[in-house]
């Protein structure tokens, strides 16, 4: 008797669970959209005053722990603009394009997005997640020319996706305290490669845990490889790599003779190259931009045991200008089906001009807008070296995108990646790495 | 309604909502990855219908055919070796010896260590310049380090050295199956043999083999299963800062996970996933078969 009605209870409730389970996320979407006014559908004719409805944003970002100037941002938006909201959904930093990609495949109602790198900006464009900005910029005067070129470098058939909103160029990090003990000059804002070389050689000392090494190349493919693209003879989608015969040659040199530390240990030990320049084991190593604040902030915290350093410019081939180097750019983007666009935008352009690159610059960060100001308030923060050569080092005269704008430079990613591994580690020799990306790469380009 | 209807939808009632959740993640899913393994599709653009241009173009596709084949020579080099090793200890370990549970915890334990953590340790152990192994044997051989293999860094080393790893870490879990197995076979049949005459070795193939067979047949297949879809090892083991494997160490599934996510060629990896599927399949079907015949 009572054993059918047990039944029927239990059914109906694992039913209706399941039922709720699977109705909750649908309940959500339609209150979601029934309280938004639709959406505004061309851009170009928002105007530059945004309403003063009660809006939420969600922006899509990563390490939101690690990072300094979200928070500043976030809040210095909301004292201009008390209605808006701004939620930021962190994807983590690992494959964060992979996911931003996926995300917005399955229809996540993401409105602001930062863009990581080329690649995975690339693939957005084609998936068309991305709203076009064109016509925003005419609406709203902005000028690209103050992004110092990089905009032009990120044009997809002649329309913009996205805007930098930081701009991180490689710099040499140097240990001050490891130079004066070897009695060794400083390095200079204006070396070739053979100096540096040469500098690198003559800072090497010592042996086991004492031992000092003259420079570091950390093992992603940017901090060897595009010393071959800095004379601006080539790019890293050609198609052919031949060029790149000498970089390899000088580093590996480095490597065999011990200047610099072997890439495969580095590799299977996944080194930071953070600890190894903290622990004062390298003299120089060569790195992006952003690691200027995270060096202030662990010198200040203790972690960072290289407390007397500086920064000069990067090294350059013979005949090329000293303040040529490489880059990164972060932006932001706004998803094309983004309920509230005109907000979305409006966030991006606070973030992307003159007012957030402020912002960016006080937490020791590079914008992606320099001006005398921005580079004064970044080489005025407490911490930052206070030699004239580290301030100089921050001017820059021509910077090449790691990864220039290609529709199948993720793709092409790939390959160099593998290739430049199978070098570092001695699985293939230079020739034979440099042969399997013109093939491999020559293939993809046919294709 | 029937007695039997009734007790049919009982039956039903209590595997709904674990069906409900199959059907919808994994049954929906697979039927999805079916249709676009013969589609063109980017993620969010319209899908294009291109018959088998999939299928046409992964018989040419050398990096797929080496992805395919470090998969077949990681499962040949872990089936046996593993099966081999959990088969021993489980026997030593089912003796009544001194500290039997304490041996047994220990070699379970690398089983439920998190995997992040052990392929850190192993690859400090195996580390070509700073690892205690080759430092042993740059001492012991007078070697110089740089001529010694490099172990996962090496081309020629990095296959045998995640061989090893996934064997030391899945061979206590395979091992307590053998132990179950071990202790269901009748100890009557031993002494039976015993008062025979026949001696230590003879009772294990003519008494413990035949009777472990079902168990041998059961950590055979799973084991084939999972080296085939193997994927986070190797991740965790060879990638390193930019989060990719190369020539000698790509398996099926990175290839896989690559193509739909970084090249986001979703239409060519659910055709690479179907190949995938189909070889488990007939490993599969060809095991049942020859548990039915030799198994019983």
């Amino acid at each position: 008797m009572n054993l059918k009605r047990f039944y029927g209870m239990t059914l109906a409730t694992a039913l209706s669970v399941s039922m709720l389970a699977g109705c909750s996320g649908n309940n959500a979407n339609n209150e979601a959209a029934a309280t938004t006014a639709p959406a505004a559908g061309n851009a170009a004719n928002a105007s530059a005053e945004p309403s003063q409805e009660p809006v939420t944003l969600k922006w899509a970002l990563w390490d939101w722990e690690a990072t300094a100037y979200y928070k500043p941002l976030i809040d210095a938006y909301k004292a201009a603009h008390p209605n808006v909201t701004i939620e930021y959904v962190d994807l983590g930093s690992t494959d964060y394009m992979t996911m931003l990609s996926t995300q917005l495949s399955g229809g996540a109602d993401l409105d602001v997005l930062t863009i990581k790198d080329i690649p995975g900006y690339s693939n957005l464009v084609k998936q068309n997640h991305l709203e076009p900005l064109k016509s925003y910029m005419s609406a709203n005067s902005i000028d690209p020319s103050v992004y110092g070129g990089t905009v032009e470098q990120i044009e997809v058939n002649d329309e913009v996706y996205a805007l930098p909103f930081r701009s991180d160029f490689w710099v040499v990090y140097y240990n001050k305290a490891l130079f004066d003990k070897a009695g060794v000059e400083y390095p200079s804002n204006d070396m070739t490669f053979d100096q540096y070389d040469e500098l690198a050689r003559k800072m090497t000392s010592g042996s086991g845990s004492e031992k000092v090494y003259g420079a570091h190349y950390h093992t992603w493919r940017s901090a060897v490889q595009l010393f071959g693209i800095l004379d601006g003879k080539n790019t890293v989608v050609g198609g052919n790599y031949d060029f790149l015969k000498p970089t390899y040659e000088r580093i590996l040199k480095e490597q065999e003779d011990g200047i610099v530390m072997d890439y495969a240990t580095l590799k299977t030990s996944s080194t930071h190259y953070s600890g190894v320049f903290y622990n004062n084991s390298v003299a120089m190593m060569n790195m992006g931009s952003w690691f200027i604040a995270t060096q202030i902030e662990k010198v200040k915290s203790g972690e960072s045991q290289s407390t007397e350093w500086g920064i000069v410019k990067y090294p350059h081939p013979d005949g090329v200008e000293a303040g040529t180097t490489l880059g990164t750019i972060t932006s932001l983007a706004v998803n094309q089906k983004s309920k509230h666009k005109e907000a979305a935008l409006d966030f991006m352009n606070f973030v992307t001009g003159e007012e957030g690159a402020k912002v960016i610059a006080s937490t020791g960060t590079i914008p992606a807008i320099k001006n005398d100001e921005v580079i004064n308030s970044i080489t005025s923060i407490d911490g930052f070296p206070t030699d004239e050569n580290s301030k100089a080092a921050l001017n820059t005269v021509q910077t090449y995108l790691e990864m220039p704008m290609h529709e199948k430079s993720a793709d092409i990613e790939v390959i160099l990646n593998e290739a430049h591994d199978n070098i570092m580690t001695k699985n293939a020799t230079i020739d034979e790495g440099l042969k399997d990306m013109n093939k491999r790469v020559g293939e993809l380009l046919n294709n | 309604m029937s007695r039997g209807v009734k007790d049919n939808l009982i039956a039903y009632s209590f595997i709904a909502p674990n069906f409900i959740g199959f059907a919808l993640f994994t049954l929906v899913p697979m039927i999805f990855a079916f249709i676009l393994a013969f589609v063109k599709w980017d993620g969010a653009n319209p899908m294009k219908f291109i018959g088998l241009d999939n299928f046409t173009r992964l018989i040419k596709d050398s990096t797929f055919h080496k992805a395919l084949w470090n998969t077949v020579v990681y499962t040949i080099g872990v089936v046996p070796l593993t099966m081999i090793v959990a088969l021993a200890l489980a026997i030593l370990l089912n003796q009544k010896i001194m500290g039997r549970n304490f041996m047994r915890t220990v070699f379970f334990f690398p089983y439920v260590a998190s995997l992040v953590a052990v392929a850190a340790v192993w690859n400090f152990i195996f580390s070509p310049t700073m690892g205690p192994i080759n430092n042993i044997l740059h001492t012991i051989t007078g070697i110089p380090l740089e001529d010694l293999p490099r172990w996962a860094a090496d081309k020629q080393w990095a296959m045998f050295t995640v061989v090893l790893f996934t064997v030391w870490k899945n061979m206590g879990y395979y091992m307590v199956i053998y132990l179950a197995g071990l202790q269901g076979i009748n100890p009557e049949l031993y002494e039976a043999a015993e008062l025979d005459g026949a001696g230590p070795w003879r009772r294990f193939r003519n008494v413990t083999v035949p009777q472990l067979a079902p168990t041998t047949f059961f950590v055979l297949m799973i084991l084939v299963i999972n080296s085939f879809k193997v994927y986070d090892i190797f991740i965790n083991l060879f990638a390193g800062a930019d989060n990719q494997l190369n020539d000698s160490t790509r398996v099926m599934v990175y290839q896989i996970y690559n193509t739909a996510f970084r090249s986001l060629d979703y239409g060519y990896a659910s055709a690479m996933a179907i190949v995938l599927f189909l070889l488990v399949l007939g490993i599969t079907i060809v095991q049942f078969r020859g548990e039915k015949k030799y198994g019983q």
